[in-house]
């Protein structure tokens, strides 16, 4: 399925579209984020909580652009069809 | 080549609201001025407060449960309860914090409260 | 050069022994190279017969790293098709290789362990949200009698000791009185909660080998699961959740996966530092000894 969209004629499954990929969104920051092998300490320099957390909105407005950019691309991870 | 992942829902909108939630993407940097941290000291004092008033509160409805205390007990510690939580809020409109301001964040463990 | 790490993998492919590790800048014997954070080569820096899987990280892209998230799942996810990954939490950068080295070397035997736990393994979540407000107005107008004490009705359908008589009304009286009927009904809620928590996971608990369990994270989010599942039973899960689906209720679900093992990584090694071990520690047990504590992990 051509998830490409050049003119905005289904308003309706474009905005599905951006729900889905907010989901997904949500759902990679919900483990990427603060899960896996969790290393803290001097040695590491990866940010403090606060400040992933703090990211957390960032990575939200950006990676739509990027999704948005990105798209056309094989992905990660396949869109769902719509059910 | 891609990975077979799927993310399946019939209620985007509703997972989107509850899970931003959980994620608390607000930002939580504070700005260090002076009387921003007389604030912060005051939400940090209060924070623990409330903590211990919800923990007696708690105690104090599961010995009612328990069924274990007279009814002058009950009416003392229903005084004592009332007071402090009275005195609760006074101080937080002192301060001008809200409830949900009220809360610490412990990183992996989740909120306090 | 600061190094960015997506994983960790078993340098020798599972099943195959080879006595010598991936050499370094190889791509980790997968049929072409991968770009990871910033355009930057994705490569392997071995450590005994581990391998933790890197790209250099420049300084410009290390200012846009917030961005990069989609970019660490992908690469993560390619792994997971040829490998067993630990995958590491977003944004584990090292100041040097040394560094990384040092990291792999405390962690080893816990590296060892879980890539083994987790060989042919995948994670899928399981998202609930149920009708909060319905379940907690039901419950309200079971134990809300307005023509009566809803203390004393409690007692009754409870057949507990105690009998609050009304005979003299006072203020604190009415107070404790309310604070109790609330206390009864988010008892009365959670215990339901965990009722329906039961059901849904019924239906997964035996198929998956572990599961993480986090009960309302929220009043409406009920239930945020996550199940490790055998490769092979992959199919088997994914029917289940077809049943649950249309099994008649008034729940919503997100259902996701397969994802790389996030949820299911145990570390035994805490950091050094003495303060974070003990306020955690101190904290849960302060909670738990109150009541407090969510059941953050559960059998």
């Amino acid at each position: 399925m051509d998830r490409q969209i050049k003119t905005l004629q289904d308003k309706n499954s474009y905005l599905d579209l951006r729900k889905q990929e907010r989901v997904t969104l949500l759902e990679i920051l919900d483990r990427a984020l603060d899960k896996g092998v969790v290393i803290s300490g001097d040695i590491v320099i990866s940010v403090a909580d606060v400040d992933l957390v703090y990211l957390g909105l960032k990575i939200l407005l950006s990676s739509v652009e990027t999704m948005e950019r990105l798209r056309g691309a094989p992905m990660a991870g396949a869109q769902e069809e719509p059910t | 080549m891609t990975m077979n992942r799927t993310i399946e829902t019939d209620s985007q909108e509703a997972f989107i609201e509850e899970i931003e939630k959980v994620q608390d993407v607000l930002p939580k940097r504070i700005d260090a001025n002076s009387k921003n941290v007389e604030k912060g000291l005051a939400k940090l004092v209060l924070t623990l407060v409330e903590l211990i008033r919800k923990l007696l509160e708690k105690q104090a409805m599961r010995r009612i449960e328990g069924g274990s205390l007279s009814e002058e007990e009950i009416e003392g510690i229903g005084e004592t309860l009332m007071k402090l939580e009275n005195k609760m809020k006074e101080l937080k409109e002192i301060f001008g914090l809200k409830d949900e301001e009220l809360n610490l964040n412990l990183g992996p463990l989740g909120d306090l409260m | 050069m600061k190094v960015y790490a997506y994983g960790i993998i078993n340098s020798n492919p599972e099943g195959i022994v080879l006595p010598i590790p991936f050499k370094e800048g190889t791509n980790s014997g997968m049929d072409e190279p991968l770009s990871g954070l910033g355009e930057a080569s994705v490569y392997n820096i071995p450590y005994r017969d581990i391998a933790v899987i890197v790209s250099e990280l420049s300084d410009e892209a290390k200012e846009k790293t917030d961005t990069y998230i989609l970019e660490h799942e992908r690469i993560v996810e390619r792994l997971m098709e040829s490998f067993t990954v630990l995958p590491m939490r977003f944004l584990t950068v090292f100041n040097t290789k040394e560094d990384l080295l040092g990291m792999a070397e405390l962690y080893y035997e816990d590296f060892k362990d879980n890539l083994a736990r987790l060989y042919n393994k995948v994670e899928f979540g399981m998202k609930v949200i149920w009708p909060a407000d319905t379940i907690k107005q039901r419950i309200v107008d079971v134990y809300h009698k307005p023509e009566g004490d809803g203390l004393a009705s409690y007692s009754q359908s409870h057949k507990t000791k105690h009998n609050v008589s009304i005979s003299t009304e006072s203020p604190a009286k009415t107070f404790v009185k309310e604070k109790f009927q609330e206390h009864i009904i988010e008892k009365e809620f959670q215990e339901e909660a965990n009722r329906c928590i039961q059901v849904v996971d019924d239906y997964f608990n035996r198929i998956a080998c572990e599961k993480k369990l986090k009960r309302l994270q929220t009043e409406s989010l009920l239930l945020n699961a996550s199940y490790l599942v055998d490769k092979d039973r992959q199919n088997e899960f994914k029917q289940a959740f077809e049943q649950l689906k249309n099994a008649p209720s008034d729940l919503k679900f997100l259902f996701s996966g397969p994802w790389p093992c996030y949820n299911f990584i145990n570390l035994t090694k805490k950091p050094s530092s003495v303060d974070y071990f003990n306020t955690e520690d101190m904290l849960n047990r302060l909670l738990a000894q109150q009541g407090f504590a969510q059941e953050r992990n559960s059998v």
